[in-house]
């Protein structure tokens, strides 16, 4: 029926070009993480960046991209972020401007969130609760849809079939006038995830086949945009995801787990420009259900924002604002209700010759708990045409999930909200085609709740506190000659994140880097383009990573490497053709991301997108 | 008189005869580990990083991972149970797998690696083995469909056949062609038939049955309420229930150690909110009873050397890395500290 609407909408309609047009602009207030974010390190893609993983999902694209260490359970299992040191509920996921990390685990399963859904995708470094809110210790992934009017209509197919039995497709159509912009994407994927490994826990490490790894995925995500004037504009966005999956078991278990997750998301956006000021009204609802086995857990939040964001004064710009968030759960163990309310001031002076700044506020209240100081302050120094120095200081905070307050039995109510406080310095060195970013940090997170087994039961407490030290250094160099071009990208990263003395625990845990927290991770990429051929290599370094705190067990680090052949923009009759071809796993490198997890070696991938 | 004695003479000289011309089976060197203490780690859920550490308490030689230095592969499962019956060892993972080996050099002999489930423990009876299993949860994290699973070969293979009895059986002991079965949550025990393979007659307890021990030539099962602790024993020509011992003991755990002159080391938890654990001191057949021998936190497993008298502690800190082992002696007093595998739940003394 979608197909159907959208085959009318192309064929019916003219629309005339963007470029023909003197558009009438509304004035949209950027989010805040951009605005008020000075000091701040944060990398972004776009929707062209993004192209060529519009078949994956966001934990493929953190781990080939940034230096953001993925917790992954196997190829399309559980795959978690593991950012500046931080654990994988400290990483705060958004989608337009929603968080939607699960109120009950606190975090997200990157593995189910597709990369066709997002026009951006902006990566915050990391704490700062002030400007983002809750769990955002390590740092905050945003997914958006951007507006778009006055746009040729589009009808786009994208297929990829691949090793192990993969096949995906998905279907992007857009449609737009001066005032109403609509863009609808369908996405499936089935995936028997058949891939050869070899089973070192059994006599003589026979290669088996993965025979309980399949998942499918489906969903759908429909955006509206309506200008309604020239100083009123509303963003909706539905989000359905559902995806079924086999639980890969561990090596030396025969479980035979299997999993379905669903989720529904609803995000309103409402702006309305005053004289010198925006007033946004934003909510949203999520509501996720699984399924494990056959037994259900379901959350469901609801969000209230309201911001004003005063640009009066010529140095200075504000921003007020508050959220109520209500958030449920209804599991096998337990049901909770909990609300949350928020008030946030931020400010950016940009006053003094070559600076900006920021300084920003949040005030929380959850159940009877009342964290009345979270703030933030960073500053932005252009020293001269090729140096920027950035520096900033922030506390971050997570509030204790409903899992851990109210699971039956071992929940503890009496848990204290974890907090990060966080400074960095960094340098951005910009000549000609160069650009170089080095960024030091370093944190502290203070009542990090671990779950420990008292007796028969596990319950979680405030034990850990870890101090986080890092050093992250990328550079991107641009060059053409004739019509070749060339961009070539390699980093650095270096994290040390250690556990601080606790009398609670031995002395063989103090001082110690948290396991699954490589120290060096290493990336590096080239791509060259000319005209309509594409080429792109690329390489990760993952270094050695102990299994547990006293670091008895140290898993291998590992080099993977994929390469990407691509013809774009071929016309064939009135459609234009992109036809890729890409290996993963180039080397067939046998590794393991987490102890007894064999994955995937090398696979080969046919992409074909086709623009009507 | 003289008939008798040269009755006598022929008799020994056949029974001479006799055993000289029996095949005896080869007799096993002992190796390393066929003394000293076994330690069993169970390891981290969802990490499979279960394993077995020796302990030579002569001289306090610790030796870690010994399946995966005898075997070279991971052992890769929880350790629930570690059982030496009919002179091997049977390394039961309640991740769906019992590693066979022989209990000299940890060297395998083989493997069940399908068809269970939830593994708990296991006895041989009958040259089969018999295996306790939870079964698959259902959707209210019940296991409704808990069995015996039944294995025609004491070095491994496949289940055979499920013998289904209450939810969640535990222990299990032998005697004769019999099995005894602790159905640890609907507080029954199961008599099975190791030749018929099928359950012959269930008892009703009081509290969770949690271990079956010898004791004064009888078989005795240990269950845990949450004020008291019961012992029963059983009648072995009919099996049914010939004497009970209730000692008030609260928030027994269900883990137990075997001390000297019938004394028996319990281990309690209070649970949430104060998370206190301790040690309880009883015996069924003499006058100790002392609930609170010995308290603290953190308590994972417990065990007891008899030839040296002393009584080992395992904390699991948290499972976060090794777990460590304290050593007391028979009055409480610490006597050392040790660091062991990932998640320290039990001993086997050797």
């Amino acid at each position: 029926m979608m197909l159907f609407v959208w085959v009318m909408l192309l064929f019916d309609q003219k629309v005339e070009k963007a470029d023909t047009l003197l558009l009438q602009e509304i004035q949209i207030e950027a989010p805040a993480y951009q605005t008020y974010g000075q000091g701040k390190k944060r990398i972004s893609w776009n929707k062209e960046e993004l192209k060529s993983y519009k078949n994956r999902s966001l934990a493929d694209l953190l781990a080939e991209k940034s230096p953001v260490f993925i917790r992954q359970y196997g190829p399309g299992m559980l795959a978690s972020p593991n950012f500046r040191g931080t654990s994988a509920g400290h990483t705060a996921i958004f989608w337009n401007g929603i968080p939607i990390n699960s109120p009950s685990l606190g975090q997200s399963d990157l593995s189910i969130l597709p990369l066709i859904i997002a026009d951006q995708i902006d990566l915050s470094y990391g704490s700062d609760g002030a400007l983002l809110g809750n769990e955002s210790l390590g740092g905050a992934v945003h997914l958006s849809t951007t507006p778009q009017f006055n746009q040729s209509p589009n009808l786009s197919i994208l297929q990829e079939t691949g090793s192990f039995g993969k096949f995906h497709i998905g279907l992007e159509g857009s449609y737009s006038t001066e005032k109403i912009g609509i863009q609808t994407k369908i996405y499936h994927q089935n995936n028997p995830n058949e891939y050869s490994y070899r089973d070192f826990s059994e006599v003589g490490s026979p290669v088996k086949k993965q025979d309980h790894a399949a998942f499918q995925q489906q969903g759908f995500q429909q955006d509206v945009h309506w200008k309604i004037n020239t100083n009123q504009l509303l963003k909706t966005s539905y989000w359905w995801n559902k995806a079924n999956r086999e639980i890969q078991p561990i090596l030396g278990s025969f479980i035979q787990d299997t999993q379905s997750d669903e989720s529904h998301r609803i995000s309103l956006q409402y702006f309305i420009q005053k004289q010198n000021s925006i007033l946004e009204f934003r909510s949203g609802w999520v509501k996720d259900s699984q399924y494990f086995n056959q037994i259900k857990n379901e959350t469901s939040s609801i969000f209230f924002n309201s911001d004003w964001s005063i640009h009066h004064f010529s140095d200075w710009e504000f921003r007020l604002g508050g959220r109520v968030s209500l958030n449920s759960g209804n599991f096998s163990s337990y049901s909770a209700r909990e609300t949350r309310l928020e008030t946030y001031q931020f400010i950016n002076f940009s006053g003094i010759k070559h600076v900006d700044v920021s300084f920003n506020l949040r005030q929380l209240k959850y159940e009877n708990q009342w964290v009345p100081f979270i703030p933030s302050f960073g500053l932005n120094w252009k020293l001269s045409q090729e140096f920027l120095l950035k520096a900033s200081f922030g506390k971050g905070f997570k509030i204790p999930t409903l899992n851990d307050r109210f699971w039956e039995p071992g929940g503890n109510p009496n848990l204290l909200p974890e907090e990060s406080w966080q400074g960095e310095m960094g340098v951005l060195w910009q000549k000609g085609s160069l650009e170089s970013q080095l960024t030091f940090y370093g944190m502290e997170v203070d009542n990090w709740i671990i779950w420990k087994p008292e007796g028969s039961i596990w319950t979680p407490q405030n034990l850990r506190k870890v101090r986080n030290r890092g050093i992250e250094w990328e550079n991107k160099l641009h060059s053409s000659f004739g019509q070749n071009k060339l961009l070539f990208f390699w980093s650095y990263t270096f994290t040390h994140s250690v556990n601080l003395p606790n009398p609670e625990d031995p002395t063989t845990f103090w001082n110690q880097q948290l396991p699954y927290t490589p120290r060096h991770q290493g990336q590096a990429s080239l791509k060259l383009s000319k005209s309509k051929f594409t080429f792109q290599i690329g390489s990760q370094y993952v270094g050695s990573r102990a299994t547990t705190l006293d670091q008895t067990r140290l898993l291998k680090g590992y080099f993977l490497s994929q390469t990407q052949l691509g013809l774009d923009n071929l016309n064939l009759g009135p459609f234009k053709y992109t036809i890729q071809f890409r290996v993963q796993n180039l080397f067939n490198k046998e590794y393991q991301v987490l102890y007894l997890r064999p994955m995937p070696g090398r696979s080969f991938h046919i992409n074909l997108s086709i623009q009507l | 008189m003289k008939n008798n004695f040269n009755q006598f003479i022929i008799c020994l000289s056949l029974s001479l005869i006799l055993f000289s011309c029996m095949e005896n089976e080869p007799e096993r060197i002992l190796g390393e580990f066929d003394s000293g203490i076994l330690i069993m780690n169970e390891g981290a859920f969802g990490a499979n990083d279960g394993e077995v550490s020796h302990l030579n308490p002569s001289n306090g030689t610790l030796k870690t991972n010994i399946f995966e230095t005898a075997n070279g592969r991971p052992f890769a499962g929880l350790l629930e149970d570690l059982v030496y019956e009919d002179d091997k060892l049977y390394l039961v993972a309640n991740t769906g797998k019992i590693e066979v080996v022989n209990p000299g050099d940890f060297t395998s002999l083989g493997t069940v690696n399908s068809g269970l489930d939830q593994p708990r423990s296991l006895t041989v009876n009958s040259e089969k083995l018999f295996i306790s299993d939870y079964g698959s949860y259902d959707q209210n994290y019940g296991t409704p469909n808990s069995y015996i699973a039944v294995v025609k070969n004491i070095l491994g293979g496949n289940v055979a056949k499920k013998i289904p009895v209450s939810r969640k059986p535990e222990d299990l002991i032998s005697f004769g062609k019999y099995i005894l079965v602790a159905g640890s949550e609907e507080s029954k025990v199961h008599v099975i038939d190791a030749e018929k393979e099928e359950v012959i007659k269930t008892l009703e307890v009081e509290g969770k049955p949690a271990v079956f021990y010898e004791a004064a030539g009888k078989i005795w099962l240990y269950t845990t309420g949450s004020n008291e602790v019961y012992f029963y024993s059983f009648h072995l020509d009919n099996f049914t229930l010939a004497t009970t011992n209730i000692f008030p003991i609260e928030n027994a755990t269900g883990k137990i150690a075997f001390g000297n002159n019938d004394i028996m080391y319990l281990l309690t938890s209070s649970g949430w909110p104060d998370y206190e654990d301790g040690i309880a001191q009883v015996s069924v057949l003499g006058p100790e009873l002392n609930p609170k021998w010995y308290s603290g936190s953190g308590f994972y497993g417990i065990g007891f050397d008899k030839t040296r008298g002393e009584l080992y502690l395992a904390y699991a800190n948290g499972f976060q890395g090794n777990g460590t082992i304290t050593v007391l002696d028979e009055s409480g007093t610490e006597k050392r500290n040790f660091e062991s595998g990932r998640g320290p739940s039990g001993f086997l003394m050797r």
